[in-house]
């Protein structure tokens, strides 16, 4: 892009006229490009919250009340709102959703304007990563916890009753990380293109 | 425009050394105020490294033994994944804490390539945000398992019989919790100063 407007500015003899529209363009690409990643990340996160959210289990587990009779079958189901690291993952995706489709609102104030409205949208894009980043972390060691078990403390696994559950359970987490990925770049979009004007 | 503004850069940084030397103080006003920004910097940064190293060694030393009637059972860090990738990540974060301060120091001295520097430290750092975010998170999820239990899984508490494990745990996760505030911090610093040495 940079030297499309070195090329446009040697080819006419207007070199700061053609530059600055050559920055002007840049910056509509940027622009384009930031708003195409919130809505990419949007709809990542609110997939995974939704994905996890209606993912609903029930099946039919033989329980051994008491060692001296046989066991009872008995109905169990497995439900995202069960386990605390997937309540949190849900609401910060939730959480991170609304700010995506919020901040699209905000970065088409902020465009071409020279405020520090950038730098509160790029606060709050580091605490999305940052708040994303730990749901992931949390709701992956639960789904972990879930696949392999624990022997040392006696954690028995579930996911070879509620293999369907943790299906989804594994769809939603690698949603998110994509979405928190989409969030990551764009805190370095944003720097890219702060360091690119501040020269 | 990049390849055309990097000599000017350069030149614009080699000019910043002479004031001192020189008697003109009042004709340069900037240089001062960002190298305040890169002693906080500095500041930030080995607190993140002093953070992480607690928490890594917090959680290392937490081997906590108990006796059960006739059998011995032991709680240690290493037997789950999840606190094995805690001590993992918040090492490798203490890691580039320690290496980044030694750079921005090395800016502090030799004011070279600032913004460059900047720029790269807003790339890593947010990297580094992830990680500890991350392994706070999944330290986080497993840690309240074993404090409340889980009925629906089965899953017993295990923070009555070990409660000197999960003292230490939760020692390591607040510090972990504060290093990576430290981080969005140190993010949003390097974006400020970037973002105030924007031309008006």
């Amino acid at each position: 892009m940079e030297s499309q407007g070195q090329y446009i500015g040697s080819n006419s003899g207007m070199d700061g006229v053609d530059q600055k529209e050559g920055k002007v363009a840049n910056q509509r690409k940027t622009g384009t490009c930031e708003s195409i990643l919130r809505i990419l990340a949007f709809m990542l996160t609110v997939t995974a919250a939704v994905v996890l959210g209606v993912s609903k289990q029930t099946e039919i587990v033989s329980v051994k009340i008491i060692p001296t009779l046989p066991p009872i079958d008995l109905p169990a189901t497995a439900k995202w709102h069960y386990l605390s690291a997937f309540v949190y993952f849900v609401v910060a995706n939730a959480i991170a959703c609304a700010y995506a489709a919020f901040s699209l609102v905000l970065s088409f104030a902020n465009r071409g304007t020279k405020s520090s409205l950038g730098l509160v949208i790029i606060l709050l894009d580091l605490l999305m990563v940052a708040l994303l980043f730990s749901c992931n972390g949390a709701a992956t060691a639960i789904g972990l916890m879930g696949y392999q078990g624990n022997s040392h403390v006696q954690w028995k696994k579930v996911c070879n009753v509620f293999g369907r559950f943790c299906n989804h359970a594994a769809a939603a987490i690698v949603l998110s990380m994509l979405g928190s990925l989409a969030f990551m770049y764009l805190v370095v979009l944003a720097a890219l293109g702060l360091h690119r004007r501040s020269k | 425009m990049g390849s055309t503004d990097k000599p000017a850069d350069l030149e614009t940084a080699k000019e910043v050394p002479p004031p001192p030397k020189g008697a003109a103080y009042g004709s340069t006003p900037p240089p001062p105020k960002h190298d305040y920004f890169f002693v906080v910097d500095v500041v930030l940064r080995f607190l993140v490294f002093a953070a992480s190293l607690t928490s890594v060694l917090v959680i290392v030393i937490s081997k906590q033994t108990v006796h059960l009637g006739p059998r011995i059972s032991v709680a240690k860090f290493n037997h789950s994944p999840a606190f094995i990738y805690f001590v993992a990540a918040l090492s490798v974060a203490g890691l580039y804490a320690i290496l980044t301060t030694l750079a921005s120091l090395s800016v502090i001295w030799k004011p070279i390539l600032s913004t460059k520097f900047l720029l790269h430290f807003v790339f890593l750092d947010v990297l580094v945000l992830g990680l500890v975010a991350s392994a706070t998170g999944t330290a986080g999820g497993v840690a309240y398992i074993g404090y409340k239990g889980n009925e629906h899984t089965q899953w017993q508490k295990v923070c009555s019989t070990f409660d000197k494990f999960c003292q230490h745990v939760v020692g390591a996760l607040a510090t972990s919790l504060f290093a990576s505030v430290l981080l969005v911090l140190l993010v949003w610093l390097s974006t400020f100063t970037l973002h105030r040495k924007i031309p008006k």
